[in-house]
């Protein structure tokens, strides 16, 4: 902080124990100004020095708070100039990301941060975070080696705003018992047309839909993607709302009626996390759960889980990744950016990667790490977490509306719900968030960018 | 401990004593200042505190109301009533104070109905009421956060001891975490659960201080019991029915924390209130501006 | 039961055991869930019982997160809080009704005004204001920003206005100062009040969630409320068991209180029901 900007905060604090409230108006809110937009950092870093303290806000993704604890130690040990303060700053994504907001301006921000795949472009926006590219080059760390998908989640401009750190993707999880009854190949459904094919043996077996389908935020849209996309739609191309598309359209009514003509999905009953459940307790024969839940579902499961890719459509596979990556603050100094840049090429490296990934479910996010002894171990013990590194290859970057739009993933998920809990029309469902998200872009988006 | 001293009251003092009064005998204004001075020294304090945590944000966010802001943006645009006039024009918003209403009526009604209910039975001659009153009352004192976890567990569908106590009456559990309005019945009966006991404590209170001989008097008069209650015990209880509605509003309008552990709004946003869609809008949302505007109408409907 | 009212009261002990048994039924499923595992807490149909009383997942509540600090924290925080809230409620209150002043009326409705206003409009703003003053993760930025007494204020004032002013005067004719008449008279005949009052500031202070959730992000400043959040594992299935587990030792200490203070609290709140 400059010294004229210290002494505006002594003032300030002067004032605000006063309680003079007028003058207060300002305090921690924004200035008047049409400008704004993503931080303009691109520092020359060689004369720079790493600062000896630096600050992460994590929600440790997949209970990993000693897994991230270990990493620090092993960073400490090589580079023993530099202590990393480990805070949890939330119990999930959005709780990080409402808090690194609400210290936008204080001095309480930390250098690290986590930056989930709908939360990172808010951070640049509001010029929270710094580009990464400088830096990584300056640290020579090998951008080659992150899966490309990962990778590239965090580009906008031609340039990347974080890295990518707890990844994951859906899969298809499936009861091996009930398939067996039901006298069906001991694997997941190549295509939903054999699902419908299948679907009515596995009812029978169940007794109920098959199929579990999870309706909360940040999940419903994120599944939905493999119906839309599997039938060559979309939510947006770029900042152009597609979904008035036919084919996003044809995806709505195809869920519509999966679950309420042919009955062969069911939205589960039981609160956000209840589709896990139901098919953990057996209640449902196969559900679409993330990676990260593989660890969870099959300690608890008392029959043979069996994983697949996600279903393909017509027009071929559709596979979404979500989770979350590690972003820089910009309020930092160059010294402090420098170390927090040193820690985050250390933390995704291939063997913290791996580690990491064997230990929560979460993906290996380099690509060298799934050869590593680590990853090779996990697959040996639990074969299917082979598949969701298999299915990378079948994955794409999210569509604009949904992860960039303040509230757009929200809009979404309300608009998914209505078509599988209350049985609307997708031309409805899809109108009305295209309405929400439209204002919602050109009032906190379009102005920045 | 350092966090135990008293924030500064000198500011207050300093205001009060210019507003002394002028035109007295000087005796009587010196006894005046001093009853300022005192009067500032002993609700100075409490006063300056409410000013600059209560007053001062509360002028601060009728200011971001203006703006139209993205939470931790340094920058904003001034949008004057805009954010008002977008407000009225959502489509959901007939809805959402629709819920509020229904959420408020029936946590606050319900809640005053039942209390009073209970407090009569609780006020009957009857064994063991005395550990019956303090069990009633108890969920009061539990935090809403760990209430609406546990609720959640009880609720839930597939796995919930309610289910399975319906599923032996022979009903299906309704869907409570997927039907709006099923949620909004469970975050309902969740909030009078937790707070009904003191409505019944308070009412058990009023009962209570109703004399005896009044009671007496109607009934040598041939007035039956129910009789009695409508016409002799009711109005008598006035002044505490008047005291509860407002206690328990405000407490109901300000219900933040069972639905953010049990719907978090949802679903459909079938649960959202307008105090939890300012939270919603502003913070989950980070549309700073444009939720600074709910309290503000809210306060006009509730003044 | 040998019933000796006048009317036969089994419409009345009904009403009771189904009352009661409503607000103990789920605190006793709590309870007996923080005893069962995954497995148990997952079967279909419903497990009653837990099969073992082992406390395997309290064990893991508080090596999941650090409940012994998170106590701690809430135990300053509530007793500062609730404490200074209290002094702060009944020296103000006693100015209101004793100390004479003109606009006394406007520095009531100042106070009482303040119980309209929502936390959640204050909440960033006041945010702002911790972290310029350098109060986030401090037990002064947890505390001071919730400490002013309205509610309690207006308790204090009900009944300080029920109070019979000769024994004030008869104070003040023996030379006592307002300090004295305050601490001397006035509280220890408002005892039932300041029980009532007492209960609603600690059980606010203790409970209290949005505010701490903010103001602090390390887990050694964490209250109780929010670190059972924590527990929510994200990306999974949840553990209720572990939850409730974390659930029972959030409420436990609260319960405690409250059936200690419970006599005076009953009649504490009533003074402010029945003049209000």
């Amino acid at each position: 902080m400059a010294p004229s900007e210290l002494s505006r905060r002594g003032l300030l604090r002067l004032s605000a124990l006063l309680g003079g409230s007028a003058a207060l108006a300002a305090c921690g809110g924004p200035s008047i100004s049409e400008s704004g937009g993503a931080a303009q950092s691109d520092i020359d870093w060689s004369g720079v020095q790493p600062a000896s303290q630096i600050t992460w806000w994590s929600n440790h993704p997949g209970t990993s708070i000693e897994m991230e604890k270990e990493y620090i130690r092993r960073f400490q040990e090589q580079n023993p100039g530099i202590t990393v303060n480990l805070v949890t700053a939330g119990k999930n994504y959005d709780e990080v990301a409402q808090r690194f907001q609400a210290a936008a301006g204080t001095d309480n921000t930390p250098d690290l941060v986590g930056a989930s795949d709908v939360w990172w472009f808010r951070y640049m926006i509001n010029g929270q975070i710094i580009p990464l590219d400088g830096l990584a080059q300056h640290l020579q760390i090998d951008i080659a080696d992150y899966n490309p998908i990962f990778y590239e989640d965090y580009a906008f401009d031609g340039r990347h705003w974080a890295l990518p750190y707890a990844r994951s993707t859906p899969l298809f999880y499936y009861n091996r018992g009930v398939w067996q009854q039901a006298g069906l190949p001991d694997r997941a459904p190549e295509t939903w047309d054999e699902f419908e094919r299948w679907a009515p043996a596995l009812a029978q077996v169940v007794g109920g839909s098959p199929l579990g389908l999870g309706t909360g935020t940040s999940w419903a849209a994120w599944w939905f993607c493999n119906f839309m996309w599997g039938r060559g739609g979309a939510y947006s191309q770029e900042w152009t709302l597609t979904l008035d598309g036919q084919e996003t359209l044809d995806a709505g009514e195809y869920v519509r009626a999966l679950v309420h003509d042919k009955q062969f999905a069911a939205p589960s009953q039981g609160g956000d996390d209840g589709y896990v459940a139901d098919f953990s307790a057996g209640v449902t024969a196969c559900t679409m759960a993330s990676t990260g839940s593989l660890r969870g579902i099959l300690e608890q499961a008392q029959f043979e889980v069996g994983t697949g890719f996600l279903p393909k459509g017509p027009a071929g596979p559709g596979c979404p990744t979500g989770g979350t990556g590690v972003a820089i603050a910009s309020s930092k100094t160059p010294e402090q950016q420098l170390a927090a840049g040193m820690f985050l090429k250390f933390l995704t490296e291939p063997e913290q990667t791996a580690h990491f990934s064997a230990g929560t479910g979460y993906m290996p996010v380099r690509t060298s790490a799934v050869d590593s002894p680590d990853m090779q171990a996990v697959f040996a013990e639990t074969p299917q977490a082979r598949t969701a590194v298999d299915q990378l290859a079948t994955t794409r970057v999210q569509d604009w509306v949904r992860t960039f739009v303040p509230s757009g993933d929200q809009y979404l998920t309300t608009a998914i719900q209505k078509i599988v809990l209350q049985n609307e029309g997708a031309a409805s469902a899809f109108a009305a968030a295209a309405t929400e998200i439209t204002t919602s872009y050109e009032q906190n988006v379009a102005r920045y960018i | 401990m350092a966090t135990a001293t008293s924030p500064p009251d000198t500011p207050v003092r300093r205001a009060g004593s210019h507003r002394a009064p002028r035109s007295r005998p000087r005796a009587r204004r010196r006894g005046a200042l001093r009853n300022w001075l005192l009067f500032a020294v002993l609700a100075g304090p409490n006063i300056a505190l409410l000013v600059v945590f209560t007053y001062r944000p509360l002028l601060q966010s009728f200011y971001l109301s203006t703006l139209q802001w993205n939470l931790g943006s340094p920058t904003a645009i001034p949008v004057g009533l805009a954010n008002y006039a977008d407000f009225f024009a959502d489509p959901g918003t007939p809805r959402m104070l629709a819920i509020t209403v229904v959420f408020t009526l029936a946590t606050v009604g319900g809640g005053m109905v039942l209390g009073l209910a209970l407090a009569v039975v609780l006020n009957r001659k009857l064994r063991f009421r005395g550990a019956a009153r303090t069990i009633v009352v108890a969920p009061y004192v539990l935090s809403g956060v760990a209430v609406g976890l546990l609720w959640l567990f009880v609720f839930d569908p597939n796995f919930g001891v309610l289910s399975a106590v319906l599923r032996v009456v022979g009903f299906g559990s309704p869907d409570w975490y997927t039907d709006p309005g099923w949620a909004l019945a469970m975050v309902i009966i969740v909030y009078l659960w937790k707070n009904v006991g003191y409505v019944a404590l308070i009412y058990l209170a009023g009962l209570q201080a109703v004399p005896r001989d009044l009671l007496e008097a109607a009934s040598l008069d041939g007035a039956t019991p129910f009789r009695t209650f409508v016409s002799v015990v009711l109005p008598l209880l006035g002044p505490t029915t008047f005291f509860l509605s407002i206690t328990t509003l405000l407490t109901s309008l300000q219900s933040f924390d069972i639905i953010r552990a049990m719907t978090d709004g949802g679903p459909l946003e079938g649960t959202t209130t307008m105090m939890y869609s300012i939270y919603l809008e502003g913070f989950a949302g980070g549309r700073a501006g444009y939720s600074s505007r709910s309290p503000r109408s809210c306060s006009w409907c509730s003044s | 039961m040998c019933e000796r009212g006048r009317r036969p009261a089994v419409g009345g002990y009904a009403t009771m055991i189904i009352a009661v048994a409503v607000m103990v039924l789920p605190l006793v499923w709590m309870v007996l869930a923080s005893f069962k595992d995954m497995d148990e807490l997952y079967r279909l149909p419903i497990q009653w019982l837990p099969e073992s009383l082992a406390p395997a997942n309290y064990g893991t509540a508080t090596q999941t997160v650090p409940f012994g600090s998170f106590f701690v924290n809430s135990a300053i925080a509530t007793v500062l809080g609730a404490g200074l809230k209290m002094t702060l409620g009944l020296m103000t209150a006693y100015a209101l009704v004793f100390v004479d002043i003109p606009f006394r009326r406007f520095f009531f409705y100042v106070v009482v005004c303040a119980l309209l206003v929502p936390q959640q409009i204050v909440l960033i703003p006041n945010y702002a204001l911790a972290a310029e003053l350098g109060w986030l993760n401090t037990y002064q930025g947890l505390i001071v920003p919730g400490l002013a007494s309205a509610f309690g204020t207006f308790l204090f004032r009900q009944h300080f206005l029920t109070l019979p002013r000769s024994i004030l005067e008869a104070a003040e004719i023996d030379g006592a100062g307002h300090w004295r008449r305050l601490w001397r008279f006035v509280v220890p005949l408002s005892g039932p009040t300041i029980a009532a009052v007492g209960l609603v500031s600690i059980v606010t202070e203790w409970n209290d969630y949005l505010w701490p959730l903010l103001v602090i992000d390390r887990p050694e400043m964490m209250t109780l409320p929010v670190g059972l959040t924590l527990l929510m594992n994200f990306d999974g299935v949840p553990n209720w068991g572990v939850i409730m587990a974390g659930t029972v030792l959030v409420t436990v200490p609260v319960l405690a209180v409250f059936f200690l203070l419970q006599r005076r609290i009953v009649a504490g709140l009533v003074t402010g029901a029945v003049t209000g």
